[in-house]
């Protein structure tokens, strides 16, 4: 079990349960402030260009891609697969540090678990549309059809990839909304709106805080933790598939599971970094999201980065090693050499290097400076896809075939089209749903009153 | 009507505690206790079981299988394609599959009975018997038809309970 004297106070403030919604629901009761009707309007105008990007691609086609022959993936799976990526830390952070028991993770997993909901949902886009005739999507499920009845290809990783990926939100999703029940519950008994009591209580389905119900919530919870800890590190081994399945030059390597797996949590917990900054910032919570809370991401944060350098480190020692010369050529003179240095370099530098910085004390809890590298992290996780991506397709085995690749103007709306879709959720998020765990972090707050009781009055032996 | 419950107020975890443990042994009848987080010795001590965790092996049991099984029907069975000449019936390749929909299956139907026993669907209005037992008040509730009235509500005052309601 946890000890408070290792981890310190998770929440400060000896606050009361009453205060303890008091100030995580308040947000919820306030007039949207300035900057939020702002950014939402600015998503909104990005989500509007991604719109016209789909609408651009589905009515005219893949060809208003930059994509080609030979690099047949662009833009399109690069962002796949970043936003899978970053769709993965809520349910790595909820779920792994649930089964830990590590309580500290209650005032961050809310928020983690709502950016991954958002993250997949806009993740699923891109393939979807890369499928090129989306009205012909449902072919993939295996369902009884008029045409033999033909079924679908149970070996190909694209398969699994839809699979995965549509499980995967639909489980998140679920188990986000599962934490939620009893702070709905919270909300619906302490508004004095009649129109949140109704729609809070329609979403916390008539919750009491009963024995029956705790106990089975918390049966329910194990339960999904458990499995939904399975699919965290399999979504992604599928994702890693697609490639390593092809017969590609940087692709075809069994490095790439745990490889991608890592990754993906990496670049999750950097956008759960980004976003606590931001959280605790505006909304004042800083007494919930604790300095030692974001001291603690920064650690994982540095053990990640550690494994990621080893893991491209390793894939160039194999490429040199297998004395493969389409792998060394790949590796050596397309990637750190050639073409797509500055990318290659990016990657390697914000992953493997400059997550490496929050080893001093005086940088970790310098927050602006931990906020720059998180962004940094997501920054060098973007270009570890594109260098995955578009430097194995570029040049492979005939150099008759070797192509260019430049995104066209659709491609990036659609990109920045998936951001909008992204602070939008996050936005809406923050205004309509409390962005902490109450009943946890009171349960929490509870363990903690009653050490420092201990700790307070003198036993009576001595 | 008249009042069928006697409900018990507090403040403070360890007082409702007291006063569970007290009548756990003068063996008074809790009908139910209302927390706003869950506290263990009220929910391993209360007497109910919950067997969701048990039942959930058995979802993915059959899931599983069951699964498996549409796979090789549907792979094997029904239409066997040629792809490259591998053989149709390649077991490793399905297991990705199984996983990910046992998963998926165990998730819904746990989440279906979790709904159906816990008595929780959307705009489900049960009755409320404190407002704030959902933030900062612990609650009690006995049956009035069950225990000795006198006794509990006396019980309920030395314990420390800030309210006594009837409902």
């Amino acid at each position: 079990m946890y000890n408070t004297e290792v981890r310190g106070p998770l929440i400060l403030g000896n606050k009361s349960l009453g205060q303890i919604t008091a100030d995580i629901t308040s947000p919820l009761y306030a007039r949207p402030k300035f900057w939020w009707i702002v950014g939402l309007g600015i998503s909104s105008i990005l989500m509007l260009l991604g719109f016209w990007s789909i609408y651009v691609t589905i009515s005219q086609g893949i060809g208003t891609w930059g994509v080609n022959n030979t690099v047949g993936w662009g833009w399109a799976i690069i962002n796949f697969v970043w936003w899978i990526g970053i769709g993965h830390a809520g349910t790595a952070f909820s779920i792994f540090l649930l089964i830990l028991r590590q309580e500290w993770r209650s005032s961050i997993n809310r928020a983690a678990e709502a950016m991954t909901v958002v993250a997949v949902a806009c993740a699923a886009i891109f393939p979807a549309l890369h499928m090129g005739r989306i009205w012909d999507a449902f072919f993939i499920f295996p369902y009884p059809n008029t045409r033999g009845p033909l079924w679908v290809n149970y070996n190909s990783p694209l398969f699994w990839d839809f699979i995965a990926i549509s499980a995967y939100l639909l489980i998140s999703a679920s188990f986000w909304y599962l934490g939620m029940i009893p702070d709905f519950a919270t909300i619906r008994d302490n508004t004095k709106s009649k129109i949140k009591k109704a729609a809070y209580g329609f979403f916390a389905m008539g919750w009491r805080g009963s024995v029956g119900e705790w106990k089975r919530y918390e049966g329910l919870s194990y339960i999904l933790g458990g499995i939904a800890a399975v699919l965290v590190v399999s979504v992604h081994s599928i994702v890693s598939t697609d490639f390593a399945v092809s017969v590609e030059p940087g692709w075809h390597t069994t490095i790439f599971p745990p490889y991608f797996v890592i990754g993906a949590i990496f670049s999750g917990f950097g956008m759960v970094m980004t976003l606590m900054i931001i959280l605790r910032k505006i909304y004042k919570l800083e007494d919930f999201i604790t300095n030692a809370h974001l001291d603690k991401v920064a650690k994982i944060l540095i053990f990640i980065s550690l494994i990621m350098g080893t893991a491209y480190l390793t894939e160039i020692f194999l490429a040199w090693y297998s004395g493969n010369e389409y792998e060394i050529f790949t590796f050596f003179h397309n990637r750190i050499t050639g073409e797509f240095t500055i990318q290659f370099w990016c990657m390697f530098v914000f992953n493997a290097l400059v997550p490496q910085l929050m080893w001093f004390k005086k940088i970790r809890s310098n927050l602006l400076i931990v906020f720059i590298i998180s962004i940094l992290i997501n920054v060098g996780m973007w270009f570890e896809r594109f260098n995955i991506v578009i430097t194995s397709l570029t040049k492979n085995y005939l150099p008759s075939a070797w192509a260019s690749y430049t995104p066209t103007f659709v491609e990036i709306s659609m990109y920045l089209g998936t951001i909008g879709i992204f602070t939008f959720g996050v936005l809406l998020f923050f205004k309509y749903i409390p962005m902490i765990a109450i009943s946890e972090v009171k349960a929490v707050n509870k363990f903690q009153a009653k050490e420092s009781k201990v700790k307070s009055q003198p036993s009576k032996e001595d | 009507m008249e009042a069928q419950y006697l409900i018990g107020v507090f403040d403070e975890e360890e007082s409702m505690l007291t006063a569970f443990r007290r009548m756990k042994e003068e063996e008074l009848e809790i009908e139910d206790v209302f927390t706003p987080y869950p506290i263990h010795e009220v929910l391993d001590n209360h007497g109910r079981k919950s067997k969701i965790t048990i039942v959930g092996w058995f979802y993915g049991l059959f899931a599983a299988l069951g699964v498996l099984a549409f796979l090789v029907y549907t792979a094997v069975i029904d239409w066997p394609l040629n792809y490259g000449g591998k053989p149709s019936s390649a077991f490793p390749s399905f297991i990705v599959v199984t996983i990910i929909l046992t998963i998926l299956s165990i998730t819904i139907l746990s989440l279906g009975t979790f709904s159906w026993r816990a008595n929780l669907w959307p705009s489900n209005e049960k009755p409320i018997y404190h407002d704030r037992a959902t933030d900062d008040k612990f609650v009690i509730l006995v049956k009035k038809e069950n225990v000795d009235q006198n006794k509990a509500s006396s019980l309920f005052k030395e314990t420390g309970a800030s309210e006594i309601l009837e409902k």
